[in-house]
């Protein structure tokens, strides 16, 4: 028989071994998979997605910037943009790259695909909010056109996905592109987020920290070239313009601006009561219809009755119910005393 | 003609489209607030109400006692323990009485009743000392303290108290990813896990109720309590002066629950995080006025719906698990029964993980209830450490009535400390038994997450004791 220290280190090494191999997104068994997928169609996929969102933004793609976007070698990307152009779905003019009629539709049926599963899964699932992008990566090339026109229909054919970009009809179609950059407001100004930009995720996943959603107000307190200052949700924050130039806000009038100092239900401490303005956007899907089911819609009177043992949840009188919501869902409830 | 409407329609649609873009998204959200607005006037017209509803004075006065920060926690342990010791105490009498009437006379009259048949030993042995005493067993331990917890436990709900536990409970279990209601489907599983699992119906989240079922087998079931009261006094408790050696049993069984606890947080917070984190959660929790039970209402729906539904799915499970005991310890190939084969096919791998043959085969075969896992060892042990003077036969279950007996079947089998310490990590970490596999399955209506609630804790358990006993042979050479 072994001895006990052989099969220990044998054991330990079986446990990293699986740690390694199966660790969510990091792991082996995930890098392979996706090294597999960004093959063939995928990369096609991708590159059209890429020479559309030129387009759109009404940026120049050259051979170089494709070759940048989409991470590949510039071997690579002339042998993509040859089998691209055979396909008659890109053609060069000159220095630029341009789709054609037929590429760009293409180009739209996989963002149409990418953007309904965005939705789904802000929606649907409990997927959080810096993993919806890389996960409808995967999805856009295996999921069909007419898929998704069925999971659309099923979602209430939603205009916008999660992020504030507007998710191409079933024709194609999209409205032109609104707004500005966050580091294009002025100092004193309020704006409304509409877009946040998804890639890279790490910015993404940092603006999602600092409670960035679309439909949110802010308020530029101070604007610089190295640091933009802004009041959100009622708290001071402060970005680097290279984070803050991924939020894309429209400016709103002065007298609306109003809106963004509501307390949150969380501040009420128990024998208060207020009545509901909003439910915040950052609260959806299945949380968002139960708080509505519940009756907390504006208008609705609530007073916070008690608060648990351990400081969290706290009960609340909501039409003649008693019913307890965790701090984290009062947060994003907003009233007015 | 045909062709001029199709036109029209879609200029329609199209321009309904367009137009959609500049209403924005949140129509369906405008349109229910509306409708709320619009109910609301209608109902301050024409309802009366007389004076305002409030809530009555006492029952503040009791939410206070019950979710304050320093009454809170103590009130909630004194119930618990209130409640677990009526079980204990009060199942003990009907258990004793069920077992001496359908083991201790049952079987023998049976025996007696086909032998005077003339039938063939193989029949008599396949149906009454399988088939029976599997069921008799299995119905003699399980019944009364369900009939006694389940009850117990339906009249608090009733009362409106636990709803306040898992208020009170909720910020621990939302560290760990899932619901306080979860406080409430785990105190079930200490009574019985199929019934835990049952209780889970009552989290609204689908992400936290699978946390809750596939966690579920953590609480010790009443079919374990007595394997581990028993193990830990033979050979915990032995090791103590035995002044005290009373309270260092009772002190490992306390422990091996609390590591279980324990158990369940680490695997809620592991799961949600990993293979349960794309499903939708929510959380809310409705804290309904106190009201007086209705008692026999209560004790009918709970006799009826839980105890018994979880008892006759146990005893339709046990009834095939008999048969398949009798028979591996009675089928022989060459010299051996199968049983022995098996046994000693697992014995090396058993003891790498500080186990031995005898208690793998038990825990495989008495899958349908942990109830005959104890009888099934015991059974096994004698036939195949080859012990005589104990035991009622070849292949029938029993059990000894002294710790003497006890240890010396359990020596002759070759058990040592880590035996005794792996068994009941394994008793507390293993698959569940196939009612509670079955109610998963009807719950969730899922293979997928029937196989994961299945194998999860069976693996977990077998790296579990592997460690344990390397580490074990590691320091004591």
């Amino acid at each position: 028989m072994l001895s006990p220290l052989t099969t220990l280190l044998i054991g330990f090494a079986l446990l990293l071994a699986l740690y390694l191999f199966l660790r969510p997104h990091k792991g082996y068994l995930w890098q392979w998979r996706r090294a597999w997928q960004n093959t063939g169609r995928a990369l096609i996929e991708n590159a059209l997605k890429y020479l559309y969102d030129g387009e759109y933004k009404q940026l120049p793609c050259t051979l170089q910037s494709l070759s940048g976007g989409l991470s590949i070698s510039a071997g690579r990307a002339i042998e993509l943009l040859t089998r691209l152009e055979a396909l008659d779905l890109v053609k060069s003019q000159g220095n630029t790259l341009q789709l054609t009629d037929e590429g760009r539709s293409y180009a739209l049926r996989i963002i149409r695909i990418h953007r309904v599963w965005e939705r789904y899964l802000a929606d649907e699932t409990g997927v959080p909010a810096p993993e919806w992008h890389a996960e409808a990566e995967q999805q856009e090339h295996k999921m069909t056109f007419g898929e998704a026109n069925v999971l659309a229909a099923q979602l209430g054919n939603p205009l916008y996905d999660p992020h504030g970009d507007p998710i191409p009809t079933a024709r194609g179609e999209l409205p032109p592109s609104l707004g500005m950059p966050m580091t294009d407001l002025q100092k004193g100004q309020t704006a409304e987020v509409i877009h946040i930009e998804d890639e890279p995720e790490e910015i993404f996943a940092q603006l999602v920290a600092q409670g960035f959603d679309v439909g949110k107000h802010i308020h530029i307190l101070d604007s610089s070239p190295v640091r933009v200052r802004f009041a959100l949700d009622g708290e001071e924050q402060s970005l680097a313009p290279v984070f803050a130039v991924n939020v894309t806000v429209l400016a709103l009038a002065e007298q609306k601006s109003e809106e963004l100092s509501y307390p949150s239900l969380s501040e009420l401490s128990p024998g208060e009561s207020a009545s509901v303005v909003s439910i915040s956007r950052a609260c959806r899907g299945v949380q968002r219809r139960r708080l509505m089911d519940l009756g907390v819609i504006a208008g609705t009177c609530i007073k916070a009755e008690m608060s648990s043992a351990a400081g969290d949840p706290t009960a609340y009188e909501i039409r003649g119910a008693i019913i307890a919501l965790r701090k984290s869902q009062a947060d994003l409830i907003l009233v007015e005393k | 003609m045909d062709e001029k409407n199709h036109n029209n329609l879609d200029e329609l649609l199209d321009s309904a489209n367009s137009l959609r873009w500049e209403v924005g998204g949140n129509l369906h959200e405008a349109l229910m607030e509306s409708i709320y607005a619009d109910a609301t006037r209608i109902a301050d017209r024409v309802v009366t109400r007389e004076g305002e509803h409030t809530r009555f004075d006492w029952e503040r006065n009791l939410d206070r006692l019950l979710t304050s920060r320093w009454t809170g926690f103590p009130v909630m342990l004194l119930i618990l323990a209130v409640v677990f010791w009526l079980t204990i105490a009060g199942a003990n009498v009907p258990s004793a009485m069920l077992a001496s009437l359908l083991i201790d006379m049952g079987h023998p009259f049976l025996k007696g009743l086909a032998a005077g048949m003339h039938m063939p030993w193989w029949l008599d042995g396949l149906l009454i000392d399988g088939v029976y005493l599997a069921a008799a067993w299995v119905i003699a331990v399980m019944l009364p303290p369900m009939a006694i917890f389940f009850p117990l436990f339906t009249l608090l709900e009733d009362f409106g108290y636990l709803p306040r536990v898992a208020f009170n409970l909720d910020n621990m279990f939302r560290k760990a990813g899932a619901h306080g209601k979860q406080a409430l489907s785990m105190s079930m599983g200490y009574g019985c896990n199929a019934a835990g699992i049952i209780a889970t119906r009552v989290i609204d989240s689908p992400r936290e109720r699978l946390i809750a079922i596939i966690t579920n087998n953590f609480a010790l079931c009443n079919g374990r309590w007595p394997t581990q009261i028993l193990i830990a006094s033979l050979f915990i408790g032995a090791m103590a002066p035995p002044a005290v050696a009373g309270l260092v049993s009772a002190a490992a069984v306390v422990g091996i629950t609390l590591f279980g606890v324990f158990l369940t947080f680490v695997t809620s917070w592991g799961l949600s995080r990993t293979v349960l984190r794309g499903q939708p959660s929510t959380f809310s929790l409705e804290l309904p006025p106190y009201r007086p039970p209705r008692f026999w209402k209560t004790l009918y729906t709970s006799i009826i719906d839980r105890t018994l539904l979880v008892l006759w799915r146990a005893v339709v499970f046990a009834v095939p698990a008999g048969a398949a005991i009798w028979l591996l310890a009675n089928l022989t190939m060459g010299d051996l029964s199968i049983a022995e084969h098996l046994i000693n096919g697992m014995n090396p791998f058993a003891l790498l993980i500080g186990l031995n043959g005898v208690i793998l085969l038990a825990y495989i075969i008495a899958i349908p209830a942990n109830e005959i896992v104890i009888p099934t060892i015991l059974m096994l042990t004698i036939l195949s450490a080859k012990v005589s003077g104990v035991g009622e036969g070849t292949g029938v279950m029993f059990e000894l009535t002294d710790d003497e007996a006890y240890l010396k079947v359990f020596t002759a089998g070759g058990w040592t400390l880590l035996t005794a310490i792996n068994l009941m990590l394994f008793s507390l970490v293993h698959n569940p038994c196939s009612t509670t596999i079955f109610t998963i399955y009807k719950e969730t209506g899922s293979v997928k997450w029937t196989v994961i609630a299945s194998l999860l804790p069976v693996v977990m358990g077998l790296v579990l004791c592997f460690f344990v006993a390397q580490f074990w042979y590691l320091f004591t050479g």
